[in-house]
């Protein structure tokens, strides 16, 4: 405890919001539509103006892409780093309490009415996935306390029941469900500022882990050390349970469902920076937008005009790192 | 962190790099075994009965007219309602939309999933089928004795013919001869029309989130081509690939024509992101066209195809 606790959050919080930097000039200045810096650096200093088609794609296109994979791999990551730590699970990720399933079954029914290219299948995600949280909510309280592993089970059972839900919706409406298969693998394409206004309102909720730092830290050694070290322990799993519910529901309703970043990036930074909340919570966050980020600028360059899909990718670059960091601090 | 170990990490890494390798290895190996498609008009009406080549390259004998067809597709239905054997058909799919007459038949389930039982409870003579996702349904089919005939062509030229054959197999040759000959007419004259403009660079949207389009081997990128214009689409590769907002940018159609029916509206196209900034819309020539009339392989393609040729080149019809 005593460890952690003096452990010096800056210069871990530096140094990943240095590694962000880079990664944010790396993807503006990368692109299929090939921009010379010229081109770029005018844009930038010109701001966005109609009439010039090197400027839209700058302004319209890349840079709102861009913000969006930031925002929501750093959602992804501190949901990831929220849940993981509540549930003693290393396993968890934003998708186990079912929120992503129920956001998925929002932006189906959206696909299946046909409301696939306006801002109703985001606003329907969002509302299937805080309807499940809620549902979710209900099933696990007990006597006013929330018992952790119910759940878990209740956010694993609700998210195959929605998976179960959505697969019906894909047999029926039959020629949709390629429009739904794409969605659940999660994109960044065709995203735009509509989307990154959506993202955005989960920064006030990217504050929340970080107030209740030294509670999670407490919280490591079990709800009953807690109690006795004097934490408020119900309202403090209620105010995080509802803070990862809602990060997790807002990424998913802007970009579907994208792996790997929420489960791998708290276990990779948790083995740079170790368990406590004052770095870990900040350098995730970081890392998860910059991770997202370089996953994105792969899945749009390299086989362009084509993209892979970045789900795909976030596994290809996560996995050989989480690999190797996992082989390195088993030594320790 | 220690690194009292430092060779442990990356040997396992490596390991993990040797799988992915071998799995993409797999991939490409597996991409890379084609089908071919050629389906011939070398109906031969022997007096033993009707023998055509389908779109997979399997043989189909029948001993006389089919009587009873089971259709697993909406374009085979439209078809076989085109080419007047409507009444034979037992069955078709719960997406059988048109003729409307096609509302009615009963179902044999999803063009992705029909249910073989179902089929055969219908005892057909012929099931029109497709290639990709029914694959697997055939060999199941063919075991059962069935006679299958496999529907699955990349140009317009090739629906015509599959058209033809489906004629030949239903005994309404005559009748088949006149929707082909529309067809042909019907790219006559748009020929005639635009067959001399220079081509006009043409995107065509299937699906906008993510973005995706119309590659070579399909009879949609062979139609913008007769339409006049060349289909930016084809740099993506075949088949209907993703493509990237910036390349579509960069590459700037003159014409920006969206599918609209089966996966999505495409909603207000001129009001997305940066999309003010493109050629096409601030020219004003930004199309939504029915998704039944260029991806299904039909009869209807006909009138798709004029509708491409006044989108891509309005000028030849006095409509700008």
């Amino acid at each position: 405890m005593t460890r952690l606790a003096h452990t010096r959050a800056w210069p871990g919080i530096a140094l990943a919001a240095s590694i962000l930097g880079v990664c944010f000039v790396l993807s503006l200045a990368l692109g299929p539509a090939s921009l010379s810096l010229d081109q770029i650096w005018h844009s930038v200093t010109t701001g966005p103006v109609s009439g010039d088609l090197s400027n839209a794609i700058f302004w319209e296109i890349r840079l709102p892409r861009v913000l969006l994979a930031f925002l929501v791999g750093a959602e992804l990551a501190v949901a990831g780093v929220i849940l993981q730590d509540l549930f003693l699970n290393p396993l968890t990720d934003p998708y186990v309490t079912g929120v992503s399933s129920g956001a998925a079954l929002g932006a189906t029914i959206g696909i299946v009415l046909h409301l696939a290219n306006l801002p109703w299948m985001a606003v329907l995600a969002l509302i299937g996935g805080l309807a499940t949280l809620g549902i979710v909510w209900i099933s696990a309280r007990r006597r006013g306390r929330i018992d952790i592993f119910v759940l878990l089970l209740a956010g694993v059972t609700i998210a195959y029941l929605a998976s179960a839900v959505v697969t019906v919706l894909m047999i029926r409406a039959n020629e949709d469900m390629y429009a739904i298969v794409y969605w659940l693998m999660g994109s960044f394409s065709g995203r735009g500022w509509s989307e990154v206004e959506i993202a955005l309102f989960a920064m006030p909720f990217m504050i929340v882990p970080l107030v209740f730092a030294t509670e999670m830290d407490i919280l490591l050694q079990g709800e009953k050390r807690a109690l006795e070290l004097g934490v408020e322990v119900e309202r403090t799993k209620r105010a995080l349970l509802i803070t990862a519910g809602v990060l997790t529901a807002i990424a998913v309703s802007v970009s579907g469902i994208i792996g790997f970043v929420g489960l791998v990036v708290p276990h990779i930074v948790r083995l740079l920076v170790g368990p406590g909340h004052r770095s870990l919570v900040p350098v995730s966050l970081l890392v998860g937008a910059a991770m997202m980020g370089i996953a994105d600028l792969l899945s749009r360059t390299v086989i362009s005009p084509n993209e892979i899909p970045v789900g795909v990718v976030t596994t290809f670059v996560g996995a050989p790192l989480f690999v190797y960091l996992l082989r390195r601090g088993s030594k320790r | 962190m220690s690194l009292t170990s430092p060779r442990r990490g990356p040997a396992a890494v490596i390991l993990l790099l040797v799988v992915l390798t071998a799995a993409a290895v797999a991939l490409v190996a597996l991409s890379a075994c084609g089908t071919s498609d050629t389906a011939s008009t070398d109906a031969s009406p022997s007096p033993s009965g009707i023998t055509v080549t389908d779109d997979a390259g399997n043989t189909v004998a029948l001993a006389q007219p089919a009587e009873r067809i089971v259709s697993l597709a909406p374009a085979n239905t439209e078809i076989v309602f085109a080419v007047g054997a409507g009444d034979k058909l037992m069955a078709g799919t719960s997406y059988d939309d048109y003729p409307e007459a096609a509302k009615d038949l009963p179902k044999v389930g999803d063009f992705s999933n029909p249910s073989v039982e179902k089929i055969a409870s219908f005892n057909p003579d012929l099931v029109l089928a497709t290639g990709g996702i029914q694959a697997g349904l055939l060999k199941k089919l063919e075991k059962l004795g069935m006679q299958v005939y496999v529907l699955e062509p990349k140009t317009y030229d090739a629906v015509m013919r599959t058209i033809t054959n489906v004629g030949q197999l239903t005994g309404t040759s005559d009748q088949a001869t006149t929707v082909v000959d529309g067809m042909q007419k019907a790219k006559d004259d748009v020929q005639a029309a635009v067959g001399s403009l220079d081509p006009a660079a043409t995107f065509l949207e299937i699906y906008s989130k993510p973005l995706m389009t119309a590659g070579t081997d399909t009879f949609i990128d062979d139609m913008i081509r007769i339409a006049g214009g060349t289909n930016l689409g084809a740099m993506a590769g075949s088949g209907f690939p993703n493509f990237s907002s910036e390349v579509l940018f960069r590459e700037n159609p003159a014409v920006y024509i969206a599918d609209s029916g089966s996966m999505s509206k495409p909603g207000p196209i001129a009001k997305r992101a940066g999309y003010a900034e493109l050629d096409a819309i601030k020219n004003g020539h930004v199309y939504v066209i029915e998704d039944s009339l260029i991806a299904r392989p039909g009869p209807r393609l006909a009138q798709g195809l004029q509708e491409l040729a006044k989108m891509i080149h309005p000028e030849a019809y006095g409509t700008e």
